[in-house]
């Protein structure tokens, strides 16, 4: 069984793979009808299709390949001329081809489409046309009959050696088969056709190529020699052929599973990150250790690791990359349907097919260029008629090109059409009640344009099946925004219309603008950010309850980071603030933040089922410290900054609600911030009479994690300055950062004297200098004066 | 495929069949604490449990929904029983834990008091949820009896549903 599933996959990717070119052969074969090298090409992926299925058993797909192959032969033999009515008939085959590959490959099995009326039409062309070249179909139908009259064999109650038996058997029939065929042709004086030129040409994933010639030949001796023989006859013959049949440079691939290069990818994303890791460590040893010998050498081999991991990234991002060609081939076709069903003359000229994207995003292009070429056609081209009295050429033309600018994928979409009417685009969009009537006044003829991706806008008078619902160009805006893209539209009334779509190169791995907002970090796409501008508080207005700047000539709206995530406020606000300005197309929004950390490469995680769809969430990365960190959803974020009203930079009330009345001296707490366990137990001693809770800590690191915990409401702190980890100085700059402890009164107990030590203590916001040695009664009444101990509990 | 080859896989095959009749009537859970409740999770269920250590709030979320987490690569949601099951939120100390959960390809990492030991319970001291809270939604599977206490199992897959 299998061995079956393996050969059906081969056939399928095969397939697959002949038919993609197929459609855009055939619409060029419409044009040059004389090409013989096109319709050569054409036959044979019919004649390999038809080959394959009827080993394969695919009886109705035999059956209507073989008919197509019969059209196509009289073609190709100049019996027949190629109609645009004959090639109807025969693009409705390959529909139908496709469709019965597609089934193939979601059952097992080809039933369920009926080709009768496809196949009489097919024959009726290639009978009436010409009834008397049968020479040739004739022979093949005798020979490819055979297969179809076999009694339909169940496989899947077969034993193994059954199978295997039955598959020795069509093997060998299938090559018997292709023998005569070649002979009769070659009787017939005509170049062998060159037969599964694909597989020839790519080395397929060798492990089952191998697996496919050894289990045969393990198990019966006798047939497989016989086999190999023919193999070998058959190989030669073919790999003649295709050298003096196709000049075309051969490409050199493999195929490769595409959960191997995802798996590959994810490992570079672990890479990138552990790369980002040891950068931060290299910074910190840096830091500590200047001057050492040893800090040279590291920073060459972190500076080595991070390059290479960067080429190695890129290198891994191009075996990803699909040529856009793969995309745009689907569009001579569709053109033709669309200009042949809107009775319309349209050219197609397509360009930069080779420029690469990845692959994931190859994928999700589609739909929208699909939407937007429609509406080309539809809204954009006018008929026949209504160009010529304009003056234009009476063939419209649409072009579609692809390029790279920096670091993103540009696809133009340019058509010679009526244009875009900025005005026109207005009142409908008003009429539909999709803008105000300020909107209606104030909007640029570039944000009119856009308009045309708001959901339920249409110029269309009336429904047609191509377009008119309004739905089609709202896809293409979301399409485009998940891939982090942006579309740029420019349009003259009369002349046409121009539609760019820039899309990043990869989705996996950013670059991204970390931001700090109290004590949590974001992290915001850098393709949208424009600027940032460090501003002060008072260069915030409020316009209408929601806050705005002045930039430069502009006013741009403005919203707190914190606001739209619900970030709690615990550190003061500094009189400072930055302000980072997103752009999406022609809409800009400034994201008020509190630090900027920096720029960095991000690795985009999804934050899983369970969380996902939060709104203005796009993802996590984990950062170099092992944290993770979110990722902004720009699209989103800005559609929320509308509802959020505005609080920037305006200062929270004191924390002081927890403060509750003391009754008893043990209600006072004061904590004893020393690194030495001696002074902590002298200071704890001098304290204990007065009845206070008391809490240590061994360096401000502690003390701060113990203030940030909340568990203790503390009236005062007696801090030595000389701690490891971190001193006092520092420790006091860190409490005072935050609201609730901005009245904390901070006592420093040192043996530091010096006025300079004294100043530091002042500018670092301690309120009492205490110098070691003191006696334990002076320190009780230091406390009890900074903690307004009440006179009764004395 | 010969017949040896058949011959061994059937009777591996068999082999399997006859240990998963020997489990059936015990069930192995791991034992926790929320409050003063004991809870259990099967023991095939839990993927590791790991010492608390950051994690990165999310935003517009239920308050039990911690954030998330980096669990060696792989980013990680952190739910809060306590919280969940409608307790004050506890600082964590000591003894919390984190317990990871997997069923099928949803992922979780929850917030636990304590842990209190591996179990085998058998079969048939497990009885229904109350019926005061049977029925579909319940995240409640059973209640384990065992000699001085009873335990409340969990549904992991309940757990792990999106209720927001």
């Amino acid at each position: 069984m299998d061995e079956f599933q393996e050969i059906l996959q081969d056939f399928l990717v095969e397939s697959f793979e002949l038919v993609e070119k197929l459609d855009e052969d055939l619409v060029e074969l419409e044009s040059n009808p004389e090409d013989l090298e096109l319709l050569n090409g054409i036959f044979r992926v019919a004649h390999t299709v038809k080959g394959a299925s009827s080993f394969l058993n695919f009886d109705v797909l035999t059956h209507l390949t073989h008919h197509m192959e019969d059209v196509l032969n009289k073609a190709r033999h100049g019996d027949l001329i190629i109609t645009p009515d004959i090639m109807d008939v025969i693009l409705e085959s390959i529909d139908l081809m496709k469709a019965l590959l597609e089934t193939i490959r979601d059952t097992s099995a080809d039933e369920g489409i009926d080709v009768s009326a496809c196949v009489a039409r097919l024959d009726k062309i290639s009978n009436g046309e010409a009834p008397s070249a049968a020479v040739e179909p004739e022979v093949e139908d005798v020979v490819e009959e055979t297969p179809a009259e076999e009694e339909e064999l169940d496989y899947d109650n077969m034993d193994p050696d059954e199978i295997e038996a039955e598959i020795e058997r069509l093997l060998a029939q299938r090559q018997a088969e292709d023998k005569a065929k070649r002979e009769a042709k070659i009787a017939a004086g005509e170049d062998v056709p060159t037969v599964p030129e694909v597989e020839e040409e790519q080395i397929e994933d060798k492990s089952e190529a191998e697996k496919k010639e050894e289990k045969p030949a393990a198990k019966k001796a006798p047939a497989p020699v016989k086999k190999e023989q023919k193999s070998t006859n058959k190989e030669s013959a073919k790999a003649a052929a295709p050298t003096k049949r196709t000049p075309a440079a051969v490409e050199q691939t493999i195929r490769v599973d595409v959960k191997r290069l995802d798996h590959l990818m994810n490992l570079i994303g672990e890479l990138v990150l552990a790369k980002n890791r040891l950068m931060k460590i290299n910074e910190d040893v840096e830091e500590r250790y200047e001057g050492e010998e040893f800090l040279e050498e590291l920073a060459q081999v972190v500076s080595i690791v991070s390059l290479v991991t960067t080429d190695l990234q890129i290198a891994v991002m191009k075996t990803r990359m699909l040529p856009i060609g793969k995309v745009f081939n689907k569009f001579p076709r569709m053109i033709r349907d669309l200009s042949r069903e809107l009775n319309k003359k349209i050219e197609l000229v397509l360009a930069g097919e080779e420029t690469e994207l990845d692959k994931s995003i190859v994928e999700e292009i589609g739909d929208p260029l699909v939407h937007i070429i429609r509406n080309s056609c539809d809204h954009g081209i006018e008929t026949p008629e209504e160009r010529v009295a304009k003056g234009k050429p009476e063939e419209g033309t649409i072009s579609l090109k692809a390029y790279n600018e920096g670091n993103q994928i540009v696809i133009q979409i340019d058509d010679d059409g009526k244009g875009l009417d900025p005005q026109m685009l207005k009142e409908k969009s008003f009429e539909k009640g999709l803008i105000s009537e300020k909107e209606l006044e104030t909007m640029s003829d570039k944000e009119a344009y856009t308009l045309i991706f708001r959901p339920g806008f249409s110029t269309a008078a009336a429904v047609t099946s191509v377009s008119g619902r309004g739905v089609g160009m709202d896809v293409v805006k979301t399409n485009i925004e998940k891939l982090n893209g942006m579309i740029d539209i420019d349009s003259e009334v009369g002349v046409g219309t121009t539609i760019k779509l820039k899309i990043p190169l990869t989705l996996a791995i950013i670059q991204a603008l970390l931001v700090g907002v109290q004590e949590e970090h974001y992290a915001i796409p850098l393709a949208s950010v424009l600027e940032t501008v460090r501003i002060s508080k008072d260069e915030i207005y409020t316009v209408e309850g929601k806050s705005v700047m002045r930039l430069r000539d502009d006013v741009l709206s403005l919203v707190h980071i914190g606001d739209i995530f619900e970030v709690e406020r615990i550190l003061d606000a500094s009189e400072h603030a930055y302000v980072v300005v997103l752009g999406l197309g022609t809409s800009k929004l400034g994201l008020i933040v509190d630090t900027l950390v920096g720029q960095e490469e991000i690795v985009i995680k999804s934050l899983g089922d369970y969380l996902k769809g939060i709104e203005g969430i796009a993802g996590a990365t984990i950062r170099g410290d092992g944290g993770v960190t979110l990722i902004v959803d720009v699209v989103a974020l800005m559609s929320m900054a509308k509802d959020v009203k505005s609080t920037a930079l305006s200062t929270p009330d004191e924390g002081a609600s927890g403060v509750k009345e003391k009754t008893k001296p043990s209600d006072y707490t004061v904590m004893i911030v020393d690194d030495s366990k001696t002074d902590r137990t002298i200071m704890r001693k001098a304290l204990e009479p007065m009845g206070l809770t008391l809490v240590e800590a061994a360096d401000g690191q502690e003390a701060l994690n113990i203030l940030k915990s909340g568990d203790y409401n503390f009236d005062a702190m007696l801090v030595d300055i000389e701690m490891p980890r971190m001193d006092g100085y520092t420790l006091a700059t860190e409490i005072k950062k935050y609201n609730r402890y901005k009245n904390l009164p901070l006592i420093a107990v040192t043996s530091r004297t010096s006025k300079s030590d004294r100043m530091r203590g002042v500018e670092s916001g301690m309120v009492e200098y205490i110098t070691k040695p003191y006696s334990a009664d002076y320190l009780a009444s230091v406390v009890q004066r900074n903690v307004n101990f009440k006179a009764e509990f004395l | 495929m010969s017949d040896k080859l058949k011959q061994i896989i059937d009777k591996q095959s068999e082999q399997k069949d006859s240990v998963v009749e020997q489990l059936d009537d015990v069930v192995q859970l791991v034992g926790f604490m929320i409050g003063d409740e004991e809870y259990a999770v099967p023991i095939l269920a839990i993927q590791e449990i790991i010492k608390p250590f950051a994690w990165t709030r999310v935003p517009q979320v239920p308050n039990y929904v911690l954030g998330v987490f980096n669990l060696r690569g792989a980013v990680i949601p952190l739910l809060d029983l306590r919280t969940k099951f409608g307790l004050t939120p506890k600082k964590q100390g000591e003894d919390t834990r984190f317990i990871v959960m997997r069923h099928g390809n949803d992922v979780a990492g929850f917030v636990i008091d304590r842990l209190t030991m591996a179990i085998r319970i058998k079969k048939e001291n497990i009885g229904p949820a109350p019926d005061t809270v049977s029925g579909e939604d319940t995240i409640i599977d059973g209640v384990g009896k065992q000699a001085d206490k009873i335990i409340t199992i969990l549904k992991v897959n309940k757990l792990l549903e999106r209720t927001f």
